[in-house]
């Protein structure tokens, strides 16, 4: 059978400002992907990688970031993910960096590494956390984390992960 | 600079110190002990060991004088994990690649390369076990200088076919750091194989950190393993009880 195979790169946004968090949306972030392609690839592989380009999935508060792309192009996508250096929304220029957490074929896959992922990072803030109550909504969202039939998120994240 | 690493899941860093010998006198400062800087050194993710902090050090060589320091018997440089050389010219690539006692050979990434890499020192140091270093923050932050980057890059893969490379950073604030896939992709358009770019970030830089410490110590480094049977310290002495066979 012949369709179109796609690759979903995962990623996190990591950054120091604690009000970049807040101005992540799709539009902002495909932006600044594609003008790190552009300046690694060139206009070839701008033109390459934006074929079936779109940002599927974000989480403004844990920062994750879901990309799909075709399966030929994604390694010019990956290697020029590292030269993200900024995000820019609204006039106002924020550091950042992408760290990729995982490249899958399906959305299927990256969920399930996401809801791993997020438990390995709930179960390194209770290590952290020094309040009774937030360790304890902690440890009740860690054991209520499972993949839903509906394609929703569940294990919510605290979000006193300021210093995430 | 230290949380994003840990955070982004590196297991072991090494501190850099970089000494220039364009001074006359440079002292070898003694290194600052990693304890000092935190109280505890947090976990690593995934894992339930510590991070690991080694002390590093770069040496930039411009002149064959001061590749004498490398066999000075001041103490300090003992004190070392790793030690790196940063050579200028062609001739002291050679040295570094053949006689000189270090773990890494750094490549310069930030402008044109004034010699070529010759075959046959690059074929000693892959045999001597020194890595080859490349770089990658100058290429994140200047456009200039990831040409520079990826030609004398790409030039280095040709003559060592990938052998022997790892990629380091040499952050100075913490966005400038990427996580280890990243880095790893970064291999990628540097010439690099998929694996060759993995192995890289990790089995390189662990060999390189052995070869550290095998400098350190006398002459060889062995692992033991708990085997079912029997330990491996046992293995390395059956050799010396033969050969008091064949004496007696």
């Amino acid at each position: 059978m012949v369709r179109f195979k796609n690759r979903y790169v995962l990623c996190e946004v990591v950054s120091e400002d604690p009000r970049c968090r807040q101005c992540i949306e799709d539009r902002v972030l495909g932006l600044a992907v594609r003008d790190a392609i552009t300046r690694v690839h060139g206009d070839y592989g701008l033109a390459c990688c934006s074929i079936s380009f779109t940002v599927k999935y974000l989480n403004a508060y844990t920062g994750t970031v879901l990309l799909r792309c075709r399966k030929d192009s994604y390694r010019l996508l990956c290697s020029a993910l590292p030269f993200v250096r900024y995000l820019e929304s609204r006039g106002q220029r924020y550091p950042c960096f992408l760290n990729t957490l995982h490249v899958g074929g399906t959305i299927r896959t990256c969920q399930k590494f996401l809801i791993q992922y997020n438990r390995a990072q709930l179960l390194r803030l209770l290590q952290n956390c020094t309040n009774e109550e937030e360790r304890q909504c902690i440890q009740k969202s860690l054991l209520s984390c499972s993949l839903t039939e509906e394609q929703s998120e569940s294990g919510d994240e605290e979000d006193d992960d300021g210093t995430e | 600079i230290f949380t994003v690493c840990f955070s982004v899941g590196y297991s072991v860093v090494a501190l850099n110190h970089v000494i220039d010998f364009k001074e006359k006198k440079q002292e070898i400062i003694k290194p600052v002990s990693p304890s000092e800087l935190f109280p505890s050194l947090p976990i690593v993710q995934g894992t339930s060991k510590r991070i690991k902090v080694l002390t590093r050090l770069t040496l930039v060589v411009s002149d064959p004088s001061h590749c004498n320091l490398l066999r000075s018997t001041s103490a300090n440089i003992r004190l070392y994990d790793i030690i790196a050389v940063f050579p200028k010219t062609e001739k002291l690539f050679h040295i570094a690649c053949t006689t000189l006692d270090v773990d890494l050979v750094c490549i310069n990434v930030t402008e044109k390369l004034p010699f070529y890499f010759r075959r046959p020192p690059v074929n000693m140091a892959i045999d001597r076990g020194i890595y080859f270093e490349l770089l990658y923050t100058p290429a994140i932050k200047d456009s200039t200088m990831r040409r520079y980057t990826i030609s004398n890059a790409i030039s280095l893969m040709q003559i060592c076919k990938g052998k022997n490379i790892v990629i380091s950073s040499a952050a100075e604030r913490p966005l400038e750091l990427r996580g280890p896939y990243d880095v790893a992709n970064l291999g990628l358009l540097f010439g690099l194989s998929e694996g060759e770019a993995k192995s890289a970030v990790s089995t390189n830089c662990r060999a390189t950190m052995l070869h550290g410490e095998t400098r350190k110590s006398a002459c060889g480094v062995v692992y033991t393993v708990k085997k079912p049977r029997k330990v491996e310290e046992e293995e390395t002495a059956v050799p010396a009880c033969k050969k008091a066979k064949t004496q007696a």
